[in-house]
């Protein structure tokens, strides 16, 4: 579903991804772990093109997405994403930011849209605040509504960046409540999260990343339990205690 | 006795504005019992002179074409600046970095290469030079006075258009429009970068173009930030087009310079005139007022507290 082929980013002299290879199947779900300033969020931007990589291909079913002639408009439809700090549109309500992509930028009538927005709304069990501003909603509630705006393009695929830990303790099982069920209904998701619950419950394969690459792969069991390399084992210990 | 509080409590907004007009009438009518308070109000004078007033028109008129013309400047050049420009330092650094991959390994052609150096070297070259240019504008509008810019164009007019050297209306409104859009550059530069990156990020990411990220995401909160700021520039720009008079152009201080010669009894014309700017610029701080609180984002900023019906505050040490 998602190839990444040797990917290198440089942001001016600072060397961000340094060869990143990796595959991720249909329908499964990926975790990212890593300390931070490890590449992780660069790595998912790179994915849909937010970030264009400086040499490495990008394959989004099938289609290496960049090359010349591709619109990244397009890239992006294909894959969605969900932000640490959830970034709704402050201006439109719940429901009016779940229609706007779909309006504008697919041109899907707006009866429709609405229609479609509303059964995703409810989907994040929030059918109920469909006419509340964000700033009148909860983090975990913002979260989830920008769940349902990534949702509404129909993406191929999830990406989400530490989409719990800008969240108070208390919000944070409702919106990974919402990822386990997406990913249980067969959604391709790549997901940096520091939730080891998460990652443990519903990840099908681990990736811990280190300075732009990544150290070692493999099951939940793996990396926690049996973690092959020193650096994997010295961050493990200090996110599970 | 409970009803005409509710009703107080109802109309305060209008009982406010009444109140706020009363002190300015109030201190003006004050002001000319002063001067000429001892000599009496010449009415006649007043009312012979009734075309003066109704030249505010035209200044209005004026200012809000310089102003909507401006707006346009305002924005594009406003935009312009909130580009991001690479220093020379970081340019050559990434350079640096292509030249060594390039030799550890090489890869494509080389005439490709030198080509792709060349091309990025001119669009980032390009954009430095747009962005420093608009940059100048704003300091030259900023750093002059308008009363300056407004002959610098009219003597530009003789000079060079000397066929529209006459039309002192055109030149009046090019001048305002120059500009005030200098100062909404600056306007619209804050309130653009105000809005959060992770606005434009979002919505680059379900598939908007940076255009329509600009119409659909940005501009919808940057316009309801700087209400406030543009107001100011509308108000500061009607008073600033009591200038064009130097134009000859037919506004409400021409009037009374080709009339009245700024000599003797005029007192009674500026006060009147006074009276009319004020009455047009606090209409318009009410609409705009107005105009804030129906596009306020629920939720967003300061709210003003409504209490449901019957709910009173506790009163506090009494």
């Amino acid at each position: 579903m998602i190839r990444v082929e040797d990917i290198q980013k440089h942001f001016g002299a600072l060397h961000v991804l340094r060869g990143i290879t990796f595959d991720v199947q249909k329908a499964e779900a990926i975790v990212i772990i890593g300390p931070s300033g490890s590449g992780k969020s660069t790595l998912l931007r790179c994915i849909n093109l937010l970030v264009e990589p400086d040499s490495g291909k990008v394959f989004i079913d099938g289609v290496h997405v960049n090359r010349h002639g591709i619109r990244h408009e397009w890239v992006r439809q294909q894959v969605g994403m969900v932000f640490q700090s959830f970034n709704l549109f402050t201006h439109l309500t719940a429901i009016e930011n779940v229609t706007l992509g779909l309006t504008r930028v697919k041109g899907i009538p707006h009866d429709q849209a609405i229609e479609k927005a509303r059964k995703l709304l409810a989907r994040v069990g929030l059918a109920a605040k469909e006419n509340a501003y964000p700033a009148e909603l909860s983090g975990g509630q913002q979260q989830r509504v920008a769940i349902a705006r990534a949702l509404a393009m129909d993406p191929k695929a999830m990406l989400f960046d530490e989409p719990t830990s800008a969240l108070d303790p208390e919000y944070i099982r409702e919106v990974l409540d919402v990822m386990a069920a997406l990913a249980r209904e067969g959604m391709t998701m790549i997901v940096v999260t520091h939730e080891m619950g998460f990652a443990s419950n519903v990840a099908s394969r681990i990736l811990f990343m280190d300075a732009g690459k990544i150290i070692e792969e493999g099951t939940a069991e793996d990396i926690f339990q049996n973690p092959k390399e020193d650096r994997t084992r010295s961050f493990v210990s200090k996110i599970l205690r | 006795m409970t009803n005409w509080r509710k009703f107080l409590r109802d109309r305060w907004r209008y009982f406010d504005a009444a109140l706020a007009l009363a002190v300015i009438i109030g201190s003006l009518v004050y002001i000319y019992d002063l001067l000429v308070g001892n000599r009496g109000l010449d009415v006649a004078y007043i009312t012979r002179n009734y075309p003066l007033y109704l030249h505010a028109v035209f200044n209005v008129y004026a200012t809000t074409i310089a102003f909507v013309v401006g707006m346009a400047l305002g924005f594009s050049v406003g935009w312009l600046r909130t580009a991001r420009t690479v220093s020379v330092a970081k340019f050559a650094a990434s350079m640096r970095v292509e030249k060594r991959e390039r030799q550890e390994a090489p890869s494509g052609s080389e005439v490709t290469r030198r080509l792709l150096v060349v091309l990025s070297l001119l669009w980032y070259g390009t954009k430095y030079v747009v962005r420093r240019i608009g940059d100048g504008f704003v300091e030259i509008i900023r750093g002059t006075p308008l009363y300056v810019q407004i002959l610098f164009a009219s003597s530009f007019f003789i000079v060079f258009l000397p066929q529209y050297a006459s039309e002192g209306i055109l030149i009046g409104i090019i001048a305002l429009a120059i500009n005030t859009g200098g100062y909404q550059a600056e306007i619209f530069r804050a309130g653009l970068q105000t809005v959060h990156s992770g606005q434009v990020e979002a919505a680059r990411a379900i598939g908007f173009s940076r255009l329509k990220a600009m119409r659909y995401v940005i501009l919808p909160q940057a316009l309801r930030l700087i209400i406030p700021p543009l107001t100011n520039e509308y108000i500061g720009l009607f008073k600033a087009s009591t200038l064009l008079f130097v134009l000859g152009v037919q506004g409400e201080i021409s009037y009374i310079a080709q009339h009245e010669g700024f000599a003797g009894d005029v007192f009674e014309i500026f006060a009147i005139v006074t009276v009319i700017f004020l009455a047009i610029t606090v209409t318009l701080s009410f609409v705009v007022q107005a105009l804030e609180r129906r596009f306020r984002i629920p939720g967003l900023g300061i709210e003003q507290v409504k209490l449901p019906r019957g709910v009173r505050l506790a009163r506090v040490g009494g």
